[in-house]
């Protein structure tokens, strides 16, 4: 992980009145899976799009495998391959026909690699683009972009329609790219698939990057769920510690959310007034995520950013 | 029908600039060629001549429809406009039911609407409703302007409402083929290339002699029947019962094709295709071509087949020659001034051709509006596909098809005449005609091309200047229109042969000029987002 593959810095696009991208800045390094997340509208296809030449920023840069996303584009596009959020095939050509030509107007495929994740994914190539199911039409479009030796992956939310069997798959699939060394950008609403796959993630929010790092970097930020029964009633001014948040007191039963830099401190505490039961819920990035999802509980900045 | 008061409202509140735009139109043309009926026939003898030499002429009557009294504003409306605006009418019927109806549904829209509390034949009911609405509104307008301008109030009643009722029957035609197709594209093919065989059968049966054996085929044409009701001229009532039997058969079975299909489905299974792609299909052109070869197969087959049909009643059109004073001063409007009367037939036929094969070029080329509303263009340019050569693949298939249509209508225009009198010569010369007005068709093709490269949201205004064209060439000739305006047209400076000499001059600036707002307008498109 030297080399950088895509490289974002105070990306700034509007359509019309609507700021999509507010002095958006990102890194993917080469060779890494690098999770993409954000509710829907915070910019995410948006910069997917910049980053494939057909939007082009008002201002500022991105650089993309070493080149210019909007000048370079064919030839960077031989480089890459990208899956759509929403995969809109054409209604009168088959799925097969589908991945033959997206291979060919990529630079070419591998018809051994093609016919081994169709069966993969169990989709018939026989049939119409418009009869295809949402689930089906995602599978032709990862089978088209998976089937191409490319360097860079960008799935846009590409298990949106999988079935559970199909997504641990796609999982599997994207593991082995992972160790022949590809880069992923993938955006995602999963985050048990974020969790399994990415080795680093940033997350997006109204169009500007809230948290970005290693999934352990960002667990360091989430606080950890402590329960505990004492010996005695709870002193009043346990719930007044510093790190300590949503503390709830009910006589010798303590509930509270604890940093993890008041977690060490706090369980001195305890343990001197005689703990009975302790059960301690381990950090997830859930919690995280939904406290950046939630447009009501949004923390001062500076005080949650580790960048 | 529970919902239907719902999408109704909703049917009108999408489509009312659409109707509006259409139903204003064709309102005002009755109205205005009334207006001008002094201007245009003049008074005492020498309408009576003009009048007489309308009513036998073989181009007219194939043109406009038969003729039964000219001697009022009203019945000279009728004939001259009547069923050009009763044929105009049915288009808009047709492309407004296939809009609130398969192209919704073809979109995901109608699945939203009836996951409601909606009735399952609501959503057609509402489209077929509107339609007749705005079919009613356009002959509301007509009759009234007649009647306000002292034209009989029997005659006017009978050509508003037959307007109405003729073009009632194309909103039962498209409630059908709406049904058939899985397709608006192909549902809209299906109900035009009806529209366009019912024109050319009339055509036929109407520009025949008096006594072929082929002129009751016009009877058998819907969108003869307004005319049939003689407005003006001893109304017979009875006629347009028929268009409203016919609706309302199209209507019922359009429901009972609607109840045995599933939603989103046409009436015909989609089949299995090829697991593999062939290598013809493997490049940004090889998609175009397959995209749109339907099309353009379609409207040449179709195209040529109207030619060859306008081309067999050249024949009849020498025993005209006799009777030649007064028509030479009719064609002075449409022919282009020819001194041999079939020569002016071709030159007026070509330049309508003209206009109808612009109206394919814009459809062809528009498909890459299509193709990026429906992501599909994004999907192709996320690969090393570069932008010019993909607006390029559909560019040069509506330059070729058109290109290659107008000399192919040529010759079948020609085709008659060659073969039932050995000219053969005419073929490559009338060819040649049409190939001389292709650059008009490519001018307007510039335009869409320069419109959608810099301001994609006024694609229709290319729309604007086709009607426009069709306008002045069917009934320029009628309306008082200064002089300007009739000539504001692409095809104006082009030579229209065989009326006029080739020039080359004019013919080789308009394909320069189509050539650079091509050029420009693919400039614009590879500087823009490419729309989600």
């Amino acid at each position: 992980m030297n080399m950088t593959a895509i490289e974002i810095r105070d990306l700034t696009k509007t359509f019309g009145p609507v700021k999509a991208l507010d002095n958006l800045t990102m890194d993917v390094a080469e060779g890494e899976v690098h999770g993409f997340l954000g509710p829907n509208g915070a910019g995410k296809s948006t910069t997917i799009r910049v980053l494939l030449g057909l939007l082009r920023q008002d201002s500022g840069t991105a650089r993309l495998l070493g080149g210019d996303p909007w000048k370079d584009a064919p030839a960077l596009h031989r480089r890459l391959a990208y899956v759509p959020g929403d995969v809109n095939l054409w209604p009168n050509l088959t799925g097969g026909e589908v991945i033959d030509l997206l291979g060919r107007l990529r630079g070419g495929l591998d018809p051994v690699r093609r016919d081994a994740l169709l069966e993969r994914f169990d989709l018939d190539p026989r049939k119409k683009g418009s009869t295809y199911s949402k689930g089906n039409r995602q599978k032709v479009a990862l089978v088209a972009a998976l089937s191409s030796d490319v360097e860079l992956l960008l799935l846009d939310e590409p298990t949106a329609g999988l079935d559970p069997l199909m997504e641990a798959e796609f999982r599997d699939v994207i593991h082995a790219e992972r160790t022949k060394g590809r880069t992923v950008l993938l955006s995602s609403h999963i985050l048990s698939e974020v969790e399994h796959l990415c080795d680093r993630v940033s997350i997006i929010r109204q169009g500007r990057i809230v948290e970005s790092g290693t999934l352990a970097e960002l667990r360091h930020l989430t606080r950890t769920a402590v329960t505990a029964e004492l010996a005695q009633p709870v002193p009043a001014e346990i719930a007044s510690l510093p790190g300590l948040h949503d503390v709830t007191i009910d006589g010798r039963r303590l509930d509270a959310q604890v940093d993890d830099t008041a977690l060490g401190d706090l369980l001195g505490r305890l343990s001197a007034l005689g703990v009975r039961t302790l059960t301690s819920a381990p950090p997830t990035l859930e919690e995280l995520f939904l406290r950046h999802y939630d447009d009501d509980i949004r923390e001062p900045a500076g005080e949650r950013e580790p960048a | 029908m529970s919902g239907l008061g719902d999408l109704l409202r909703l049917t009108v509140r999408r489509n009312r600039w659409f109707y509006l735009a259409w139903v204003l139109a064709l309102g005002i043309t009755p109205v205005m060629t009334a207006s001008a009926y002094e201007a245009v026939v003049g008074t005492g003898v020498k309408r009576d001549v003009l009048i007489a030499t309308l009513v036998g002429n073989p181009t007219m009557r194939a043109m406009l429809g038969p003729p039964f009294d000219l001697s009022t504003p009203g019945g000279f409306s009728a004939w001259r406009v009547g069923t050009f605006t009763a044929t105009m009418a049915c288009i808009m019927t047709a492309l407004g039911v296939i809009r609130s109806t398969r192209a919704d549904e073809e979109e995901g829209r109608t699945e939203l609407v009836r996951a409601g509390s909606v009735d399952r034949r609501a959503p057609l009911t509402a489209a077929v409703l509107v339609a007749l609405g705005a079919a009613t509104v356009l002959g509301v307008l007509i009759a009234a302007g007649l009647i306000a301008q002292g034209e009989a109030a029997s005659g006017s009643v009978a050509y508003g409402l037959g307007t109405t009722l003729v073009a009632a029957v194309f909103a039962g035609v498209a409630a059908v083929t709406a049904q058939i197709t899985a397709s608006a594209r192909a549902a809209r093919g299906m109900a035009m290339g009806a529209l366009g065989t019912m024109y050319a059968v009339r055509a036929v049966a109407d520009g025949v002699s008096d006594s072929s054996a082929l002129r009751p085929l016009h009877w058998g044409v819907p969108i003869e029947w307004m005319a049939l009701a003689r407005p003006y001229a001893g109304e017979r009532w009875w006629v347009l019962a028929l268009p409203a039997v016919l609706t309302l058969v199209l209507v019922l079975a359009a429901y009972r094709l609607e109840a045995v299909r599933d939603h989103g489905s046409g009436l015909r299974a989609t089949a299995s295709g090829r697991p593999r792609a062939k290598a013809s299909l493997l490049s940004p052109e090889g998609l175009a071509w397959r995209l749109q070869r339907g099309s353009v197969i379609g409207w040449t087959l179709g195209m040529m087949l109207f030619a060859f049909a306008m081309g067999s009643l050249s024949g009849s059109m020498g025993d005209m020659l006799k009777e030649a004073p007064v028509l030479e001063e009719i064609f002075r409007r449409m022919g282009q001034d020819a001194s041999d009367l079939v020569d002016a037939f071709y030159t007026a036929m070509l330049g309508i051709v003209g206009v109808v094969v612009a109206v394919m070029a814009v459809q062809l080329f528009q498909r890459l509006g299509q193709e990026e509303r429906r992501q599909h263009a994004e999907t192709v340019l996320a690969t090393a596909v570069p932008r010019l050569r993909f607006a390029l693949s559909h560019i040069g298939i509506a330059v070729v098809a058109a290109t290659a249509l107008m000399a192919l209508v040529g010759l079948c225009l020609a085709l008659p005449e060659a073969i039932g009198q050995g000219h053969a010569d005419r073929l490559a010369q009338i060819a040649g005609a049409g190939l001389a007005l292709a650059p008009g068709v490519l001018l307007v093709l510039g335009l869409a091309v320069l419109l959608h490269g810099w301001l994609p949201r006024l694609d229709w205004l290319t729309w604007v200047v086709v009607f426009w064209s069709l306008f002045v060439i069917w009934v320029g000739g009628t309306l008082n229109l200064p002089e300007w305006m009739k000539r504001l047209t692409p095809w104006e400076p082009l030579p229209k042969i065989p009326a006029e000499p080739m020039d080359w001059l004019p013919v080789l600036a308009c394909v320069l000029v189509a050539l650079a707002l091509i050029a420009l307008g693919l400039l614009g498109y590879r500087r823009r987002d490419i729309r989600s």
